[in-house]
Parts: C-alpha cells; sequence; structure tokens
C-alpha cells in the first residue's frame, strides 16, 4: 500500500462506514449473498429469523450489512430498518418465475417510501447457477426497470453460492458512493 | 491489555507445550508405581459416562504406540463408513488389551469398562457422519418418501385439521415461510425435517403444546422455522463436539440418530420456555434470543455431568 492511499484511508476514516440494507423474498438467497461478502462458510444457511447482521471491509469502507427476513409475516418491519441506509440491495430468486410479481410489487412499495429516497438501489439477480434462471435484462424489463428515475440504480447478475457476480455488485455500491461523497 | 492477553497465551502455550513433552515421563512414572496402564488408571479412577468416555479418548487420541495408533485409525475409518458394530468394539478391546499386555483374569471388568467407552466414542463419531448424510441430502419434491415424511409432519402436529393441498397457505399455521415447506429446509436439508418430524411423532403433547405456544398473538413465532434453526444449533454443537458430555452421559450402547433427535427436542423445548420467558418485544428479537439460549446451553454442556432429559413438563399457554 503506497503512502498516499494510506493517508487518503485516514481522511476519510470518520465517515466511511455504510449502512446496506438487503431485503428481497424469503429464500431469494440474501443470507447466502451476505455470508459470501463476508467470506463466509455458506453450506449451512437457515431461514433468517429477524435478522442478521455483518460488517464487511471493502476498499477502505467499513459496510455494515443489514439481512432482514424475507418471509411475508416479517416484511411489515422491514421499514423499521429503513432509516439512514445508504445503499439498498434487494435480491431477486431468477428461478422463481412464479414469484416475479411479488417480488415487483415489494420492490415497487420500498422504492416509494419516502425514508429511502433517493437511496441507491443495486438489484442481484440471483441464483444464475440455475438452468432455469431468467437473465438479468430479462428481469429489468419485467420489472420495468427503466422506469427508476429518482436514483442511481443497477441490476447485477449473480450466484450468490458460487460468489460470480457478487464483487462486481461490492464494487458498484462503493463507486456510487464515492461518487455521492 | 493486548499485553497482557499475549503474556496470557504464551504462558497457556508454555504450560501446555511443558504438559505434551513430560505427559510420556509422567506416564512412564505412574505405569510403574501403579502398575496399570493409563487406561486403566482412567477406567478405575473415573465414574462412568462422560468424565471416563472423555479421557479415554483423549488418551487414545494421543497414543504413541505404533498397534494402537493403527487401531485407532482403523476405528476413525469404520465411523466415517458407518461401519462400526458390536464385533468389532469387541475386536477393539481385545488388540487392546494384548497390546497393552493386560492380565484378563485379573482384571475381569476392564474389557467391559474400555468397550463402553469405545462405543461412545466411535459410535458418536458414527452419528456424526450419518447426520452429516442427512443434511446434505436436500428435501426434494420429486422423492416418495421425502413427500410422505412432510405430511406425516402435518398430520402429527395437526391430527384434527386436514391438509387441503400440498402447496398451500396451510403450511404456515405450522410455522413455514410460503405456501410450499420444499424451500424452507435449506442448509439442513433431510435433518431439519426429520427433527421436526421425530419431535411431532415421539413426544406429541409436547409438540403440539411448543406450536400453540409459537401461535401466540404477542409471543408467536414461526414454529418450523424457528425449529430448523434450532436443528443447526443441535448439529453445531454436536460437530463441534461441545455436546460429547451429554451424549456420553446418555447412551447406554452407540449413540444413534434418534439420541440426536432427543437432544433437538430438548432444545427446542428449552428455547420455547426461554422466548416466553424473554418477553420479546416482536420476531426481531429471535437471534437475540437465539444467542442468550446457545450461551446458556453451550455453558450447561461444558460440565462433564451434564445430561439433558426429554422430561417435559407444560406449562401455561
Amino acid at each position: 500500500m503506497g503512502l498516499l492511499s494510506l493517508l487518503r484511508k485516514f481522511k476519510t476514516a470518520p465517515d466511511c462506514e455504510l449502512r446496506i440494507l438487503l431485503l428481497g423474498l424469503d429464500n431469494a438467497g440474501k443470507t447466502t449473498l451476505l455470508k459470501q461478502l463476508a467470506s463466509e462458510d455458506i453450506t449451512h444457511i437457515t431461514p433468517t429469523q429477524g435478522f442478521n447482521i455483518k460488517s464487511v471491509q471493502s476498499e477502505g469502507f467499513k459496510l455494515n450489512v443489514w439481512d432482514i427476513g424475507g418471509q411475508r409475516k416479517i416484511r411489515p418491519y422491514w421499514r423499521n430498518y429503513f432509516e439512514n441506509t445508504d445503499v439498498l440491495l434487494y435480491v431477486i430468486d431468477s428461478g422463481d418465475r412464479k414469484r416475479f410479481e411479488e417480488t415487483g410489487q415489494e420492490l415497487g412499495e420500498i422504492l416509494s417510501e419516502e425514508k429511502l429516497a433517493g437511496v441507491p438501489v443495486l438489484i442481484f439477480a440471483n441464483k444464475q447457477d440455475l438452468f432455469n434462471a431468467a437473465s438479468a435484462s430479462e428481469i429489468a424489463e419485467g420489472l420495468q426497470l427503466h422506469t427508476i428515475r429518482d436514483r442511481t440504480w443497477q441490476i447485477q447478475a449473480c450466484s450468490a453460492t458460487s460468489g460470480e457476480g457478487v464483487k462486481d455488485g461490492l464494487d458498484w455500491v462503493c463507486k456510487n458512493i464515492k461518487r455521492k461523497s | 491489555m493486548l499485553v497482557n492477553f499475549l503474556k496470557m497465551s504464551l504462558l497457556n502455550t508454555f504450560w501446555t507445550t511443558l504438559y505434551i513433552w513430560l505427559r510420556p515421563l509422567v506416564k512412564w512414572i505412574l505405569r510403574r508405581t501403579t502398575r496399570l496402564c493409563e487406561l486403566q488408571r482412567i477406567c478405575y479412577g473415573e465414574e462412568k459416562g462422560a468424565l471416563r468416555t472423555l479421557q479415554i479418548e483423549y488418551s487414545l487420541s494421543n497414543t504413541r504406540t505404533p498397534e494402537l495408533k493403527k487401531a485407532v485409525h482403523v476405528l476413525n475409518n469404520k465411523a466415517k463408513d458407518k461401519t462400526i458394530t458390536q464385533d468389532i468394539v469387541y475386536y477393539a478391546v481385545f488388540a487392546i488389551v494384548r497390546i497393552k499386555n493386560i492380565n484378563i483374569k485379573i482384571h475381569k471388568r476392564f474389557p467391559e469398562m474400555l468397550g463402553g467407552c469405545i462405543m461412545r466414542i466411535w459410535g458418536y463419531r458414527q452419528m456424526l457422519s450419518r447426520l452429516e448424510d442427512l443434511r446434505t441430502t436436500a428435501y426434494d419434491s420429486n422423492n416418495s418418501e421425502h413427500e410422505e415424511k412432510l405430511l406425516k409432519l402435518w398430520s402429527c402436529l395437526q391430527p384434527k385439521i386436514t391438509l387441503e393441498g400440498r402447496i398451500s397457505k396451510q403450511w404456515q399455521e405450522i410455522g413455514f415461510q410460503g405456501n410450499d415447506p420444499a424451500t424452507d429446509f435449506r442448509g439442513m436439508g433431510m435433518l431439519g425435517l426429520e427433527n421436526l418430524l421425530y419431535f411431532a411423532e415421539t413426544h406429541p403433547n409436547a409438540a403440539q403444546h411448543v406450536l400453540l405456544r409459537s401461535q401466540h398473538p404477542v409471543y408467536g413465532y414461526s414454529f418450523a422455522i424457528v425449529g430448523i434453526n434450532i436443528s443447526h444449533t443441535a448439529y453445531m454443537l454436536a460437530q463441534e463436539g461441545l455436546a460429547k458430555t451429554h451424549f456420553y452421559n446418555s447412551s447406554k450402547g452407540f449413540p444413534d440418530q434418534n439420541a440426536f433427535h432427543q437432544f433437538f427436542c430438548y432444545l427446542f423445548f428449552e428455547f420455547d420456555v426461554l422466548w416466553r420467558h424473554e418477553k420479546p418485544k416482536d420476531i426481531m428479537e429471535f437471534n437475540h434470543v437465539k444467542s442468550k439460549f446457545e450461551k446458556n446451553i453451550r455453558a450447561k454442556l461444558k460440565d462433564p455431568m451434564a445430561l439433558f432429559k426429554c422430561h417435559f413438563v407444560l406449562e401455561n399457554i
């Protein structure tokens, strides 16, 4: 590490802690993604009752990632975690076509929340390893993501189990925060 | 503080190294003075159960005798292949008695004592590898055996209510996330389902009682999902070896799958008691209460006399 980057790191130290919110339907792969981000073992995942939180270091940022359960019963609690969110990660199971409509509705509701106004959103088209997975562009079209105009957004194809695409998503997060500050 | 910590850990490492280094000498002196080998001293000196078995396990795992090392290696492989039987235990005892040159005409009780320990030690390892097979078997909707077990779980938990279809909102009543439980077993696979089914089948009163309590309007939680999370806790405690105390104390012969299911039932029931006792504000407190629960259980398991009994006392719903 060069001296300059070291200095830069110190300079930005006080405000480099970010609050990242991880949402999506049950079985979308949120917890697997969280563990993948934290480089933890992903073979023993169980359905999330309540929430999980982990801190991940990336490019000088400390990302506090909040993974909230996606079960219908828990969704009403999502709003309790909206405040002070820096980036929203929304995870979609690309193989679960039957529930594309449901996940689109949930996303629409979240994006219309006042507390999340202007917060950048990254949509993970997860489970690309499944043979019947819809592609990222297919999902973007189905969910009419192009109509999002009040914030920066991005869709990223990924497979949380293999880790493919996860790093690219994380890079997008860090880049968009830098641009903001 | 850091310096102190370093000093402490260095000191610990020092004593451990010294102990490992001096162990053969200490053993030699004891063998000369007591005219008993270490295995005999443990068997005669410690009460049966976890105390004796854990020490036998330590002694056998750290043996320097080449023939004994070989015997341990064979037993390890047999446990991995799930082929440990009574005969193999007898054979192992016979081999150890020969290697250690023990006169069983004088030490009549020793073979039985050692055999009991070997059964527990390698039976436990065999159980772990059976559990791993179950856990890595994903729930498969095309497998009729899996489907039958799932439907049986419903009928055991809700004997008076008919399930209207395999895909149904009703699954949420027993705490699955959506209309199809198939995706809820995740990383616990069939182990999660078999744990729940055992609880519902073997302890129907307790299971239905816990289910009713999980449906409480204020202190409710998702029965099946929490159960699968408790499966994970039980599995981790067994894998780490912390649960050995309980299994070594409770098993008369080989610890088997049912012993693990019983362990799960105890944990699930105890979790429910703690959850209600904690009066959580809502389900978002789950991980907080669960880590407290795990801490309690870990502390209990550290006691070599640990023994969890499934004598369920049903309180108010």
